[in-house]
């Protein structure tokens, strides 16, 4: 079973601007501009879900099936975790 | 824990800190001798050397000494004091500089942001001659110490035009701003505004065609105030703040401030219709948004 979805809080700052998320990484400065599917992303990676029910509860946000939103979520997770910003999955 | 002070303590702190005497500036840090066009923030100190003959220092409590030698263009003191070195001692004073000139209108702060050269005097020289006051020219002040409102603190008494400004503006030269710079005092049409007020909003000036008018917003808010002009140079070296904290503050000023993009072309036509533009942002906040 994979480990629970959680974000390295001490690694980034974030804050809303007109329902934009943005976030900043602390190590490198670097920007993320989130919006739509992947605003809510990050907002349900909370320490409570693997990567499999990040999937399956965007599905259910946005009433699609997971598995076709599945590749792109994973692949935004993977970034998310390169950049530190997020551990598991 | 300290109260931080008013707005119109921090113009008195900023007046006071800003006074100057003329006196030796030498070598103010020894480990890094200042060559010519350079300064360094260090330590609550401000040091610049400029490349035509003047040398300055700040330090805290005891305001800026002058040093100027014979090559000095004595016209262009005003212009390094009302500049680089006030917006040292501002940033050395706790206040965060925008590269900006700003009108103001009913009780609140409208201020026009670009690059040197993007037409920020002339614009609000231009709203000036439609009854906007002047608030600053080319660095606008912020406190940000308050809790809610964002305070600009008023800055100058005079704009600095370039031969196109003071035509397009039909302004009257008053003198040289200094041989080497191409520009020349101008007094406001509509005066000056002496008290602090709320910044409302920041527009971007960019050049091209067609003139048109549009509102920053999402992340590019954030984004936009990643300025690289010397003024946020000299913040980041007064302050180091760790990257949260500039988070926090540019991400306050963009979740507070009303942002729009202008843009016009270089010419005539182009000038009175980017007014026409500034003045309908103007008054559009004061009909949507003032409280």
């Amino acid at each position: 079973m994979s480990r629970p979805l959680i974000k390295a809080a001490d690694r980034f700052s974030e804050t809303t601007i007109d329902g934009e998320v943005v976030v900043m990484s602390l190590d490198t400065g670097s920007f993320f501009s989130l919006t739509q599917t992947a605003a809510t992303a990050w907002q349900l990676i909370d320490g409570t879900r693997d990567l499999a029910q990040l999937v399956d509860a965007l599905g259910a946000h946005y009433g699609t099936a997971p598995a076709d939103i599945e590749a792109d979520i994973r692949e935004f997770v993977a970034e998310l975790v390169g950049a530190g910003l997020v551990a598991g999955g | 824990m300290a109260v931080p002070p008013s707005p119109h303590q921090l113009i008195e702190r900023l007046a006071q800190e800003s006074r100057w005497r003329p006196g030796r500036v030498g070598e103010p840090f020894p480990e890094h001798p200042l060559q010519p066009d350079r300064w360094r923030i260090e330590d609550g100190r401000f040091a610049l050397r400029t490349g035509t003959g003047y040398a300055f220092h700040y330090a805290a409590g005891e305001g800026v000494t002058v040093e100027q030698d014979r090559s000095a263009d004595p016209a262009e003191l005003e212009l390094w004091l009302n500049g680089s070195v006030y917006a040292a001692v501002a940033c050395l004073n706790g206040l965060y500089p925008i590269h900006a000139s700003a009108v103001a209108h009913d009780g609140r702060v409208h201020a026009f942001t670009g690059p040197s050269g993007a037409g920020k005097s002339t614009l609000v020289a231009g709203l000036g001659r439609r009854g906007y006051p002047l608030f600053c020219d080319d660095t606008l002040l912020l406190d940000l110490s308050g809790p809610d409102t964002i305070m600009a603190l008023p800055g100058h008494k005079r704009l600095k035009l370039t031969d196109h400004g003071l035509a397009l503006t039909a302004s009257p030269a008053q003198s040289q701003v200094g041989a080497g710079t191409g520009k020349s005092y101008a007094m406001p049409p509509a005066g000056i505004c002496r008290e602090p007020l709320p910044l409302a909003s920041l527009t971007f000036l960019e050049q091209g065609s067609p003139s048109s008018v549009a509102p920053v917003t999402g992340a590019e808010r954030f984004s936009r105030l990643e300025d690289d002009h010397y003024t946020q140079q000299l913040f980041l070296g007064a302050r180091r703040p760790a990257l949260a904290e500039l988070f926090a503050l540019r991400a306050r000023i963009a979740g507070a401030v009303t942002m729009a993009r202008l843009v016009r072309p270089f010419t005539a036509e182009g000038f009175a219709k980017s007014l026409d533009l500034a003045e309908t942002l103007i008054t559009h906040y004061h009909k949507e948004q003032a409280p």
